[in-house]
């Protein structure tokens, strides 16, 4: 069973702030220039979902015995459709492989695949990743 | 070497082997916790104190800060050799990407420089319009060692037959 995370909502003030900091192209700021852009309307950065993608995994891990410590690698992250204004997401996370040694102390990588979804359940984006996991915790797994 | 860029010019015009160091960056204790407390709120990377005796040894910017970086240092970028193309029409979106990595962490005044090289483009044509750019994106600390990397894969617009 994959682990479901609780679905969050992207407001305009997120996806403009955001937007401004780190992607300010016009579909991510502007609704007149959205409605005429490749995305049909204002939407949130790519890159925004990405991350808050990888909170909401973070939490959902913790929430279940893995005390998720930092993201190591993305080995595939797809954008299959925009997320516009006021729209929610949630990750879906699958628990891909056995557990290995990381480059950080006291960690060990786990791999997984995460559907990340909107509020009707369409997938938004995919990732493969890898994080680093405490050991240190009740349950944990070593290798 | 011609300093037009992505927006100025037809997925047709765009070569394999283009190479561009485009931007480099300060990070500041500030920023990374502000980004820490939206994105990866957790006591280890928002306070200093307590990121003392974590898992690195002091505070490290989130991932996604590293990398989220690289897009506000590519849209500068890009706005400087735009010239008033960038309108959101003929404009590369980000597609997918591959193989990033987070290599070292970036600690309070570290610097990075990122760097871009067109490495393939896929025979892929998308809503008859757009041709796929893909690019391996790098970011080097002021040591000199790489701390990310990735490819992706971005729309170009083709030319208009």
């Amino acid at each position: 069973m994959p682990l479901s995370s609780e679905l969050i909502t992207l407001d305009k003030t997120a996806i403009v702030t955001f937007a401004s900091q780190f992607d300010p192209q016009p579909y991510h700021l502007d609704k007149e220039a959205a409605e005429q852009s490749i995305f049909g309307g204002l939407c949130a950065s790519g890159w925004h979902i990405a991350a808050l993608a990888t909170r909401l995994v973070n939490e959902t891990l913790i929430e279940n015995g893995l005390p998720f410590i930092e993201l190591v690698s993305v080995g595939q992250l797809k954008w299959i459709r925009p997320t516009f204004v006021d729209e929610q997401i949630s990750v879906r996370i699958t628990l891909t492989d056995i557990p290995h040694g990381s480059p950080i102390a006291e960690t060990y990588v786990q791999a997984f695949d995460v559907e990340v979804c909107n509020g009707d359940g369409a997938v938004v984006a995919t990732m493969s990743a890898t994080a680093a996991i405490a050991q240190d915790s009740a349950g944990s797994v070593t290798s | 070497m011609t300093m037009l860029y992505l927006r100025d010019r037809w997925f047709e015009d765009l070569p394999v082997g283009e190479f561009h160091v485009f931007g480099s960056h300060t990070f500041s204790e500030l920023e990374i916790v502000e980004f820490a407390q939206t994105f990866d709120p957790r006591p280890q990377s928002i306070d200093p104190d307590e990121a003392r005796s974590n898992h690195r040894q002091g505070l490290i910017a989130s991932p996604w800060l590293v990398t989220a970086t690289w897009m506000r240092k590519m849209v500068d970028y890009m706005e400087v050799y735009a010239q008033g193309v960038n309108d959101g029409r003929r404009n590369g979106a980000g597609v997918a990407i591959t193989d990033l990595q987070w290599l070292e962490p970036v600690r309070p005044g570290h610097t990075l420089t990122y760097t871009y090289e067109i490495i393939d483009k896929p025979d892929h044509v998308i809503r008859e319009k757009w041709g796929l750019i893909r690019s391996r994106n790098e970011a080097f600390n002021q040591y000199g060692n790489k701390v990310m990397q990735f490819e992706i894969d971005i729309l170009a617009e083709r030319c208009p037959a």
